[in-house]
């Protein structure tokens, strides 16, 4: 039964991703690969450039994961379990849309959890370099993806496939 | 992705006015899960109600799915090939640059006092030295936004 386990760590994920789909890394890593060991860092590395390389959301990831631990339903399942939390909450919050938005507690809320995602975020990004900057040319090349995505308009999905270009031709 | 949206269902199609997009923007933001995909909900919920939301989350989201089984496929399959491995070596560093990228700019944003430079550090040292439950440091803060951004809300300020 260790793939509704899956399921229900997937829907409990995104039901907390608050502030934007990168918050769901922290989440997913502190589950899947910490907590489950579905997949070790590495792994969940390739899945976050899958999620990233393809059109649509990040959160597709997910379906990678779930076909990567449990095959073609667990990638069903995980694409369902996915967005059920967004509809289910996204439908009735929208009966209340005015209340919902002006409300001061929702508006102060968020402001606490923005920059929460940044720090967590930030220990994210610690443990992934661990497992994937291990030399000089994987260091060359994480530097120049951000100094490439923050002074310049590249698109990530262009960075990530050049990157894997670059791998080709140095190892 | 979001300009591409406005073209074509508020002035293709007229299914929403402007503010009528906008408020779905926010509400985007507001929720849990992908923006995108919640924008996309609250649209097709106003559309046309229960099926609305699901046609629109099967629409946006149905194409990214064939892709990345795809590619989840053909990963398992020829992941021990030397090519691949260095492929993946590659795009593995440059993810880890992507993540400091979107720190860099969303800190740049959010940043600017130190109420929420506080909450950035106690989230990273409570998760990145104490190991905390990352869903709990989630609730945690927006809590503790309450309790500190509560004199600046509470009064109809915007």
């Amino acid at each position: 039964m260790e793939i509704l386990k899956f399921f229900w760590t997937i829907f409990y994920i995104n039901l907390f991703t608050i502030g934007g789909g990168y918050v769901m890394l922290p989440l997913l890593q502190r589950e899947v690969v910490d907590h489950y060991h579905w997949l070790s860092n590495k792994e969940f590395i390739d899945s976050i450039a899958i999620g990233q390389v393809t059109p649509g959301p990040l959160t597709i990831m997910n379906v990678f994961i779930g076909y990567k631990i449990f095959g073609f339903w667990g990638a069903l399942g995980a694409v369902f379990f996915s967005y059920l939390p967004s509809i289910i909450v996204v439908t009735i919050a929208s009966h209340y849309y005015l209340k919902f938005k002006n409300s001061w507690i929702v508006k102060a809320s968020f402001k606490g959890i923005r920059p929460a995602v940044i720090g967590l975020l930030a220990a994210v990004a610690i443990t992934l370099g661990r497992a994937s900057i291990v030399d000089f040319p994987t260091g060359l090349i994480a530097t120049g993806g951000f100094a490439i995505l923050v002074f310049t308009k590249v698109e990530p999905t262009f960075v990530i496939l050049g990157a894997g270009v670059a791998g080709a031709l140095l190892y | 992705m979001l300009a591409f949206f406005e073209r074509e269902l508020v002035t293709k199609k007229k299914w929403l006015t402007h503010e009528e997009f906008a408020e779905s923007i926010v509400m985007g933001q507001l929720t849990p899960g992908a923006p995108i995909v919640n924008t996309g909900i609250f649209i097709g919920y106003r559309l046309n109600r229960l099926r609305g939301a699901l046609a629109t989350v099967a629409g946006q989201v149905l194409p990214s799915f064939v892709i990345v089984l795809i590619l989840s496929f053909l990963y398992i399959k020829y992941k021990e090939i030397a090519l691949l491995k260095a492929v993946l070596k590659g795009i593995g560093a440059a993810v880890v640059g992507l993540i400091a990228s979107v720190i860099y700019s969303m800190s740049g944003k959010l940043l600017k006092e130190y109420k929420s430079i506080l909450i950035a550090i106690g989230a990273f040292l409570c998760l990145g030295v104490f190991k905390l439950n990352p869903i709990g440091l989630i609730v945690v803060a927006g809590i503790a936004g309450v309790f500190m951004f509560r004199g600046e809300h509470r009064n109809g300020n915007p």
